[in-house]
């Protein structure tokens, strides 16, 4: 096979040379990622702010109990939907990590470009959850044992278990405490009362609120045990709705 | 071989894509950045149902300290607030409730909140048909001019708003400080405290995710990828070798956490869960039985003249001569002229130095009881849609009546009922 020099491409071919073929691979390349970021940081914003909402919004919801709780299990839809299409159709292990980085690109924004810089509430009330290392973990156990199953029995359970000591280097500073006019606050809780919040009042938070009362102080574990249990389920369920969107067959072939 | 890159996006892009492309990022950009954006000026109060507004809570004796203040000045927002007896059935009882402010974001920061004497930093009950006395301690925080309302939350009620005023903050947002004592003693600044590190621990690992992306990603992209996996060589995609790079980036990141906790754990060695739950020894003011009692005859609403008619049967059963003085609801002051000689301070929007009227001005003497009609008209009434009360499924009217003594006491009574609306040819609510 010839490939022609001139300045047309040869008859029957599309390309001139295979140096233009690569660079329109890569370039396409490029695209198709930026594209899948964007889609995934729009979609994935919008599905945790829905879900998680509150709890990922303020400093005083991020509690030991229903904080690692909620959160993982809403994160863990999108994780193994995009784990699903790029492993299926691309062989690449990342896709719980590109999840988790759209997400938080999109919060970061939101949280610097609305929450600061037009209500003016402090990053240190409004500062999103850590979740890339999960991500690692997710997508790593997916590569080395090649199975969705053992991901979701594994990564899930590590995805669950991981998200409070991710979040604790940025949030034990904000667990100090403070005595205000007799009154016993954590930091996160006087952030929440000295900045106001005119449609959020105090009582909309579920701090600690249910029956799990036989653990004593350590809540969290068991809070995030719940979490990976219930996240391994998700993975299942989302795995398979990423293979079942992955795919174009709805898409006529004579519309395209 | 960047140039190369470059000719060869430039052959595969057409024109009209690229023109598309721009004008539509223009298009964005003009969308986005071009209209000039207004402060907000209002809370939304006046969209508040008039039933929810009049018979929830009636706001009286409310003060701003300051309208004007300097960033970190300080200010105080005090008053009273009566919950209604009659407290509409669509609206869930303030069991529990929050002292909140209304404003644009936090211009001003609470600094604390008091009901009666109690400090009130979470949530508490209010009885039905009680007194309370609020004080809120604002330090200015943003310089501007905002409308700074108080604000009461209802659990499964909604945020129920007071009445606002007018605060001019000036300096510099960049000056503003918000020092805390710590339990250890220690002295911070909650206005930036933790940023910085917050910005780092994020970004950090957030870098390490997009390195981790672009490490695959390069390696043979998407396309061949594809190419390989319908070609059935997918397991052929990852080699030894990178399994174990993969391997060694997880053992880091984990090792990363590990030591992040254990760090947080020294650093920050005290650490307490946050505190919840709702607030005990909130008392109401313990007022003496009233004096005088009014007791709701019927009630009417003319449409065309925006005037409220109230038919009350009124008894004295103090020792001196009373007189009706004022009718205040929704944070409305509709004040008699023939009681109140000079104009008290509050906000003008909200305050009808001449909307209130009685049928009889004689003063009722102690133990005379006495069938009269107030009359409130004003145009406030209607421009804070409280005439949309005929709008309401729960029709009825609410407030406090203010009686007044020569020696100057004054004896709140609850007014309320069901206020039929009067047409006439032409009228609309």
């Amino acid at each position: 096979m010839s490939i022609s020099t001139e300045a047309g491409a040869p008859a029957g071919k599309a390309w001139k040379s295979k140096e233009e073929f690569l660079g329109c691979v890569m370039l396409t390349d490029w695209i198709l990622l930026v594209v899948l970021f964007a889609v995934v940081l729009g979609s994935f914003h919008i599905h945790y702010m829905l879900l998680a909402g509150d709890w990922d919004f303020w400093i005083d919801f991020k509690d030991r109990r229903m904080w690692p709780t909620v959160a993982p299990i809403v994160a863990m839809c999108f994780a193994a939907a995009v784990q699903s299409f790029l492993w299926q159709k691309f062989r690449l292990p990342i896709g719980a990590t590109v999840a988790c980085l759209a997400l938080l690109v999109g919060e970061w924004i939101n949280r610097y470009d609305n929450f600061w810089g037009w209500t003016f509430f402090p990053i240190n009330l409004v500062f999103p959850s850590a979740l890339i290392p999960m991500g690692f973990w997710l997508d790593v156990v997916l590569m080395m044992s090649g199975s969705w199953l053992v991901t979701a029995l594994v990564g899930s359970m590590g995805w669950g278990l991981l998200f409070y000591p991710i979040n604790w280097p940025v949030l034990a500073q904000y667990h100090q405490s403070a005595e205000i006019d007799g009154v016993l606050l954590t930091l996160a809780d006087l952030i929440g009362f000295n900045y106001v919040r005119t449609g959020t009042p105090e009582y909309i938070r579920m701090v600690e609120r249910g029956t799990l009362r036989t653990f004593g102080k350590d809540v969290v574990p068991v809070a995030a045990f719940f979490s990976a249990f219930i996240s391994m389920l998700i993975y299942f369920l989302w795995w398979k709705i990423g293979t079942w969107f992955s795919n174009t067959k709805y898409i006529d072939a004579d519309e395209i | 071989m960047m140039n190369k890159l470059l000719a060869t996006l430039a052959g595969c892009v057409r024109p009209r894509a690229l023109r598309a492309l721009a004008f539509g990022l223009a298009a964005a950009i003009a969308a986005t950045t071009l209209p000039a954006a207004t402060p907000a000026a209002a809370h939304g109060e006046r969209s508040q149902q008039a039933f929810l507004r009049m018979r929830t809570l009636n706001w009286y004796d409310v003060k701003w300290s300051k309208t004007e203040v300097n960033v970190n000045e300080e200010m105080v927002l005090s008053g009273k607030v009566h919950v209604f007896s009659g407290w509409p059935q669509a609206v869930a009882k303030p069991d529990v409730a929050f002292l909140n402010v209304g404003e644009p974001g936090p211009v001003l920061i609470r600094k604390g909140a008091y009901v009666g004497d109690v400090p009130a930093p979470r949530s508490f009950s209010l009885q039905v048909g009680k007194d309370y006395e609020y004080k809120l301690v604002l330090k200015a925080r943003r310089q501007g001019r905002f409308h700074v309302h108080v604000q009461v939350n209802v659990e499964g009620g909604g945020p129920i708003v007071g009445p606002g005023e007018w605060i001019t903050i000036k300096g510099d947002m960049a000056n503003f400080t918000n020092p805390v004592t710590l339990l250890d003693g220690s002295t911070i600044d909650l206005e930036t405290y933790g940023i910085t590190w917050t910005y780092i621990y994020h970004f950090a690992w957030m870098a390490a995710a997009a390195v981790w992306i672009l490490y695959w990603f390069m390696t043979k992209g998407l396309i061949v990828r594809y190419w390989w996996v319908k070609a059935g060589k997918a397991n052929d995609l990852i080699t030894t070798r990178e399994k174990r790079i993969g391997g060694l980036w997880l053992a880091a990141s984990m090792l990363a956490v590990l030591f992040g906790y254990a760090w947080a754990n020294s650093a920050f060695p005290r650490t307490l869960p946050m505190q919840a739950g709702l607030l005990k020894g909130i008392d109401p003011i313990p007022l003496p039985p009233a004096t005088v009692t009014a007791q709701f005859k019927g009630g009417s609403y003319t449409v065309p003249g925006r005037e409220l008619s109230v038919k009350l049967r009124v008894t004295n059963n103090g020792t001196e001569p009373v007189k009706i003085g004022e009718f205040t609801t929704a944070g409305l002051r509709f004040l008699n002229p023939a009681v109140f000689t000079t104009r008290p301070q509050f906000p003008e929007y909200l305050l009808a130095d001449r909307g209130l009227s009685v049928s009889d001005e004689t003063p009722i003497a102690p133990g005379e009881t006495r069938d009269l009609t107030v009359i409130v008209q004003d145009a406030r009434f209607d421009i804070e849609r409280l005439s949309d009360l005929a709008y309401d499924t729960d029709s009825q009217f609410g407030g406090l009546l203010f009686f007044f003594s020569p020696s100057g006491n004054r004896v709140g009574v609850e007014i309320g009922g069901p206020v039929i609306p009067r047409f006439a040819a032409g009228a609309t609510l």
